[in-house]
């Protein structure tokens, strides 16, 4: 225990020194032992700080740290999340959805926090919860507001009859679900018709972004195709979307024909699937590829900050294509310089499908005629 | 109730494909017919609310619209994977099913 003399902690350090050298002997004394018992509480004072902001830092880790992920099993039924199977750090299990659940949201978490700095699909480390084995005969895959959730496909038809495979098989899917994400906490566009088919277009983008990065893929070298590997042998097709070529991912006798659009003047009006945004997400898809593509190079790196920060500080909840077609276009000219080859490339990938970009026509327009106005040689 | 006819729609869900099915309940195998009735009953589905939908993210989720017609009424709601009620579930899973059949057979 310490002993508490009033003046530990009345008189400051300088004080004391000079008590210690001019006092009475008695009060040398007395401004000796404080300054000792001082610095040794100012050390252990030091030491409880020091420990107070490790143990901060710890917590705060845990709660909102790196990469964690947890796989859930939902045995066929509907209930979420279902049974925990494997959790951040524990080894592979048999089960190969439940390892791809767990590899793929891993790939997307770094996609995020290596190329753009996001630590996580809520920016502040959030949890990546998936839960496979979601019902019977499931052909589907979502993202709840909370988790990602996977079926199995048609398992539950005879093997001829079955046309997916299990949803986690593609890793842009899961992307694609981590993504919806993202956009639920950052522009939060509205699940419906034109902001729908942005937000599913998004999910697209940085799923297929996912997929190249785990892949080291060029753009050229890209298939750009969304859910390769999920039909099975039973159907003429080669994926869900192709973003390459939108409306050429299947034509099937059962399925029938893809039937994205890849330019404005084919664009569906329907109420159907909240507005077609499956449907008309093939536009800006397309966009985001002609753009990927004539910058040249790993599409992550340019383009996709390009789309990434339109997504986290520009688009809104009611945002339509042409409002990314221009955001992007002004990110492009903030990152890389107004009238520059990734610029000209987000404007050139729009006008591939049918969106024309103008530059800022009000007084403004760009640094050089900000520099003038500033210098008074200009308007 | 004495069910006659049923419609179903399932729309979205991440591949975005329509599959549906409108048939009479006497076209249906005994046994699945007896359950799919069953079912409805159970859920009260004449008194079901027409929107069952939630506040919930409906990202790549399915949307499901079924239409029932005995000869007294016709009732339809419209849910979704998230919204529909725990006792739904597996009328939609059945309801699935034999709409895939039926795609499968076109």
């Amino acid at each position: 225990m310490h002993k508490h003399h009033p003046i530990h902690c009345i008189v400051p350090p300088h004080m004391l020194k000079e008590i210690a050298a001019n006092g009475t002997e008695s009060q040398k004394k007395l401004a000796l032992e404080t300054i000792t018992s001082s610095a040794q509480l100012r050390a252990e004072r030091l030491k409880m700080a020091e420990f107070r902001t490790e143990f901060a830092s710890a917590i705060f880790k845990a709660t909102t740290g790196g990469k964690e992920r947890i796989v859930y099993d939902a045995k066929n039924g509907s209930s979420l999340p279902g049974t925990l199977v494997r959790k951040e750090g524990d080894a592979p299990v048999a089960d190969v959805g439940v390892n791809e659940a767990y590899d793929g949201s891993g790939t997307t978490y770094d996609l995020y926090n290596e190329i753009y700095q996001r630590n996580s699909i809520d920016a502040n480390g959030m949890r990546l919860d998936s839960t496979v084995h979601y019902q019977k005969g499931y052909d589907n895959a979502f993202w709840d507001g909370k988790q990602m959730v996977y079926g199995d496909g048609d398992e539950d038809q005879p093997v001829s009859d079955r046309l997916f495979n299990r949803f986690t098989i593609a890793i842009d899917i899961i992307g694609h679900e981590l993504t919806h994400g993202v956009t639920q906490f950052e522009a939060k566009l509205t699940y419906f018709q034109q902001p729908g088919a942005l937000n599913e277009s998004m999910s697209d983008v940085f799923g297929s972004l996912v997929k190249q990065y785990q892949l080291q893929q060029t753009a050229s070298q890209a298939d750009w195709i969304i859910g390769a590997g999920l039909f099975t042998s039973n159907v003429n097709g080669v994926g869900i979307r192709s973003m390459k070529a939108p409306g050429t991912a299947y034509n099937d006798p059962v399925l029938g024909k893809d039937p994205q659009p890849a330019h404005m003047k084919d664009y569906v009006n329907t109420i159907s699937d909240n507005g077609g945004v499956h449907i008309n997400s093939g536009i800006p898809n397309h966009a985001f590829y002609l753009t990927a593509v004539e910058i040249g190079g790993n599409a992550w790196e340019k383009a996709g900050q390009i789309w990434y920060l339109t997504l986290r500080d520009k688009l809104t909840s009611s945002s339509k294509f042409q409002d990314c077609a221009t955001q992007t276009y002004q990110v492009a000219g903030s990152l890389f310089g107004a009238g520059s080859l990734e610029q000209q490339a987000v404007k050139n990938g729009w006008a591939g499908v049918g969106l024309n970009v103008e530059a800022p026509t009000e007084p403004g327009g760009g640094c050089l005629a900000a520099l003038l106005r500033l210098l008074g040689l200009g308007k | 109730m004495d069910v006659e006819r049923i419609k179903f729609e399932r729309t979205g869900g991440f591949a975005g494909m329509r599959i549906a099915a409108d048939f009479e309940l006497s076209d249906l195998p005994e046994e699945q017919a007896h359950t799919l009735a069953e079912l409805l009953d159970d859920l009260d589905f004449a008194e079901l609310p027409e929107q069952l939908l939630s506040d919930s993210s409906m990202s790549d989720q399915f949307s499901y619209t079924i239409t029932v017609e005995t000869e007294k009424w016709k009732h339809t709601i419209v849910t979704g994977d998230s919204s529909a009620p725990e006792k739904m579930q597996e009328l939609l899973q059945m309801l699935n099913q034999i709409a895939r059949k039926q795609a499968r057979k076109h």
